[in-house]
């Protein structure tokens, strides 16, 4: 008997497989692209200067549009897109329509009208804990080459370039094929995700699942994309019945979360939550002493998902909170933070680095990027004075500057004898002017005191000089000795 | 014998480990050997040559910044037919001398000859913070060489102390020169050890012609700009950031920061180097494009040394199973902290001035888990910021603030939003059970001297 179940349970596997393969066979045409991709990024270390390029080749979903869904990442910094039919041969160029670099999606379109035509359009489906996922890849000879697993989990996770969102995970055994993972992922004949990650030692799948993709298209639809909101704030559990006490949550309460940070101008200021509230409920979903609700479908997981992922910006989400032991409500409109407003940029893709050359003095912005230039150990291994000002930003800089402006090295010169081993100097000044970012340095320079510009750091040496009369030359010696295509870029 | 420190479990009194190194005599009924032979010493022995007994001695001065130790034998047995060696000069580059000592052990003589390839200033290894003068030989030295003399006409010009491990360099050993050698001689002869004396300001170089003309300044290679002036300083309120020292003590300061000493060019640092506490320097400066003076007087060593290696037992507080223990070089190596906060407290405390919200940081480095703080994680590797809002500048005003007798604690921690409360009921009743189960000998040692002079309270 127990044999005979084994057997069936096996046969009903093979039988599944080969009629989700025989749907997808039946319209002869499969619902995937080929999307090669060949992306070259800045140097932030000589930001005049492009690393050398890389071409990948991975599988994009087609949706209703058509457009193709791959992940973001893959497009970052792309020079050349193109699509390939799975069937083998034809290839065209193509271009990215929507990208969101934190929810790691990008839709991508083709300007020609038959590509597409006549290609399955995937639809998305939700899919739970202990479901059956397929993994789609590509064999060389056009055909379906498809990964079964079940998936195991269902959590808020670090996205590759920033911010925290659902993943689906699975724990299965993929076949390198292509240069890279990103891949659809459907249930039955459905698109319910996108890998975006794959560790062949654990052999962990890291999946975009359906709900962000929803959130991105419906946003995108509209034709202006917002990208998902936040709310602005920092908590901790309350677990601790020492700190229950001291915040004051009644003892019968079980749930909870205690405000630690409210970001200067998020929507959580605005609404006028403040450190040390207790954060009860976000509409009709409790928030229990960990900052988890009950998702419909996931069980519990971080109200972050209820926030940014359920929700669009503009939303407004009732937050109810105890203030000294006394209950109150507040409507918090969601709304979210643009990377480029923050002191230091947490990612710039798709952009050339911001960089000013005055008399051999590189002038540039701090940024995560170019922190990240120093190495995986960046947190040990960058300068620790920039290192602790990108991480504590928001503490050290709550009024600004917008940017911090950093000497980061000297080409040397004739003029700068002396300066050449000055690096990573945080600059204050210039003749006087208070940087708010590299924008002002042109116009600082317009006003040279006494015939010298003087540049002023926040740390040894403090105060240095350059003639004003012979930075001119020395911009353009720098630029032959140095073979620069330009002294500056602002843009 | 030796006993080093058990950070991790600080009450320990940490593992025996033994060593041996060489020392000569110098002076009446004193030796002389380096400080790391002798730091942490428990049982201390000298043996000579030809003489099968062990005798007994006692560190009399350890100057851990200059790696120099100064030993007592009380036995008058030990002393006799034993012979003063005759204190030298700074050897020429080129000429050769002889290093004495017992390499690895034996109880042999070792002479190695060797000669003088570099003299110049270098880091210090035994505290890693100090940089003294020192000279490079050709003659190897190795683990027990240290502390021996090296001579050359029958005069001691250096004690052997350190070297480079076989990979990194060859034939290359390190002695500390005689300048070293008086000045902790000369230091202690007044019954105490006061340290070396620091301007503990930062200088930059005016080399660029540019930078000259700016300050209005000649082309003549002369003089350095004042970056930085700790508040903490012998300095402080006497020069200012932006003048141009000229002279030190009458003698040039050339573009590049070096003076000309006895005919040496040497770090302008070396001038202060020369000088004992209560000594003055006199600077010759331009402020503000005008001639001025300004003598400065060494009235005491700097306050912060966290940086360097700590040869003293471990300071803590245990207090309901939570381990305070200050940031200094020791506790950053033993748990490696990875908090970007920790390494820049540890490496900025000095230059961006931390010092003057507190005399040193205290973090919270371990928990000793009990149902008391199961749900303090949180704040691990957390630096205190203040107890029941007061700040806390160091381990002692800690201990003062944990002793009160108060309803409940509120510890607050920098950049950690929620406080930390103990109940002070549920901390006495946690308290024998802690104690009993993790084995804390004794709950705290705050140092036997008081906590490093603050710059307010100095003057």
């Amino acid at each position: 008997m127990k044999f005979l179940s084994i057997i069936s349970r096996v046969f009903c596997a093979v039988v599944a497989f080969c009629a989700f393969t025989a749907s997808v066979l039946a319209e002869d045409k499969l619902p995937i692209v080929r999307v090669n991709v060949t992306t070259q990024s800045w140097d932030f270390i000589r930001p005049w200067g492009k690393r050398q390029p890389v071409t990948r080749r991975a599988i994009g979903a087609v949706l209703p549009g058509p457009r193709i869904l791959v992940a973001g990442e893959l497009v970052a910094n792309s020079t050349y897109l193109e699509f390939e039919a799975a069937d083998g041969g034809r290839k065209v160029p193509a271009t990215v329509d929507v990208v969101d670099y934190e929810a790691n999606l990008a839709l991508l379109k083709t300007d020609d009208p038959d590509f597409l035509k006549g290609l399955p359009q995937l639809d998305l489906t939700e899919s739970a804990i202990g479901d059956q996922l397929n993994i789609w890849q590509l064999e060389n000879n056009g055909r379906l080459l498809v990964t079964n697993g079940p998936m195991t989990t269902a959590e808020m996770s670090p996205y590759p370039i920033d911010g925290q969102f659902l993943i689906y995970r699975m724990t299965t055994q993929i076949q390198g094929r292509d240069s890279s993972f990103t891949l659809p992922v459907a249930r039955g004949g459905k698109l319910t995700g996108i890998l975006m990650s794959y560790d062949n030692q654990s052999n962990n799948a890291n999946i975009i699942p359906a709900p962000v993709i929803q959130h991105f298209l419906k946003d995108a639809a509209d034709g202006q994309y917002d990208g998902f909101p936040r709310a602005g704030y920092g908590f901790s559990a309350t677990r601790d019945p020492a700190l229950r006490r001291y915040a004051k949550i009644p003892a019968d309460a079980t749930g909870g979360i205690y405000i630690t940070e409210v970001m200067k101008g998020g929507p959580a200021e605005a609404a006028g939550l403040q450190k040390a509230d207790i954060l009860l409920a976000a509409d009709q979903f409790a928030v229990d002493q960990d900052g988890n609700f009950a998702d419909p479908t996931y069980g519990k997981i971080s109200l972050g998902h209820y926030l940014s992922t359920r929700h669009l910006v503009g939303d407004i989400v009732k937050f109810r909170l105890l203030r000294g032991g006394e209950e109150k409500t507040i409507d918090v409109k969601l709304a979210r933070k643009d990377p480029s407003t923050y002191v230091s940029d947490p990612y710039i893709i798709d952009k050339a680095p911001r960089f000013y050359i005055v008399g051999g003095l590189l002038l540039q912005e701090l940024s995560r990027e170019w922190l990240r230039s120093f190495g995986n150990d960046w947190v040990r291994r960058g300068p620790a004075n920039a290192v602790y000002a990108d991480r504590f930003q928001l503490e050290l800089f709550p009024n600004g500057p917008k940017k911090l402006v950093y000497m980061t090295h000297v080409l040397p010169t004739d003029a700068t004898v002396g300066y050449e081993e000055l690096n990573n100097l945080r600059v204050v000044k210039i003749n006087g002017v208070e940087l708010q970012s590299l924008d002002d340095v042109p116009k600082a320079l317009e006003k040279p005191v006494n015939g010298f510009h003087k540049i002023e750091f926040d740390d040894d040496p403090r105060t240095i000089f350059l003639d004003a009369k012979e930075v001119e030359q020395t911009n353009r010696a720098v630029k032959m000795q140095y073979r620069l295509p330009a002294i500056m870029h602002l843009e | 014998m030796a006993q080093e420190f058990n950070y991790r479990v600080p009450w320990l009194p940490g593992p025996q480990g033994g060593g041996s190194g060489t020392g000569w005599v110098v002076g009446e009924h004193r030796l002389m050997t380096n400080a790391h032979v002798v730091s942490n010493a428990r049982l201390l022995t000298v043996e000579k040559e030809n003489d099968p007994k062990k005798y007994v001695a006692t560190i009399e001065f350890i100057a851990h910044d200059c790696d120099l130790a100064v030993l007592k034998v009380a036995d008058p047995q030990f002393w006799k037919d034993t012979k003063v060696l005759p204190l030298g000069e700074v050897p020429e580059i080129e000429s050769s001398v002889a290093v004495f000592g017992y390499p690895i052990g034996g109880d042999r003589l070792s002479v190695t000859h060797g000669v003088v390839s570099r003299i110049d200033f270098r880091t210090y290894s035994h505290s890693v913070m100090d940089s003294h003068l020192c000279i490079q030989i050709d003659a190897a030295i190795n683990p027990g060489n240290s502390g021996g003399p090296v001579l050359q006409d029958g005069k001691v010009v250096g004690v052997a102390f350190q070297g480079f491990s076989g990979d990194v360099a060859q034939n290359v050993g390190y002695m500390i020169p005689m300048p070293v050698v008086k000045h902790m001689l000369k230091d202690v002869s007044d019954g105490s050890y006061d340290r070396y004396m620091d301007l503990s300001i930062g200088t930059f170089s005016l080399q660029n012609p540019a930078h000259r003309r700016a300050l209005g300044l000649p082309d003549d290679d002369k003089g350095v700009v004042v970056t930085t002036v700790s508040s903490a300083s012998v300095c402080a309120e006497k020069l200012k950031v932006g003048d141009v020292l000229l002279k030190i003590d009458g003698v040039d300061i050339e573009s590049d920061g070096m003076v000309q000493l006895n005919g040496e060019r040497v770090m302008m640092a070396e001038v202060a180097e020369r000088k004992y506490k209560g000594d003055q320097v006199k600077f010759d400066l331009l402020r503000d494009g005008k001639p001025q003076q300004e003598t400065i007087t060494f009235n005491r060593a700097w306050p912060y040394t966290q940086q360097a290696n700590s040869y003293e037992p471990p300071r803590y507080i245990v207090f309901g199973g939570l381990l305070f223990q200050p940031l200094n070089r020791n506790l950053m190596a033993t748990y490696q902290f990875a908090s970007p906060r920790i390494l820049y407290t540890f490496t900025r405390f000095v230059e961006d001035e931390l010092y003057k919200d507190r005399d040193e940081a205290i973090i919270l480095t371990a928990l000793l888990p009990d149902p008391l703080n199961s749900y303090l994680d949180e704040f691990r590797e957390g630096i205190v910021k203040t107890v029941d809002g007061k700040q806390v500048r160091n381990l002692k005003e800690l201990s003062a603030a944990l002793a009160e007798q108060k309803d409940d604690y509120v510890l607050e921690f920098e950049g950690v939003g929620r406080p930390l409360v103990l109940h002070r009921a549920d901390v006495e009743a946690a308290r024998e059970r802690i104690r009993k189960r993790y084995n804390v000998l004794r709950e705290e040692y705050l140092g036997e001297d008081a906590p490093a002079a603050t710059a307010s309270t100095t003057k």
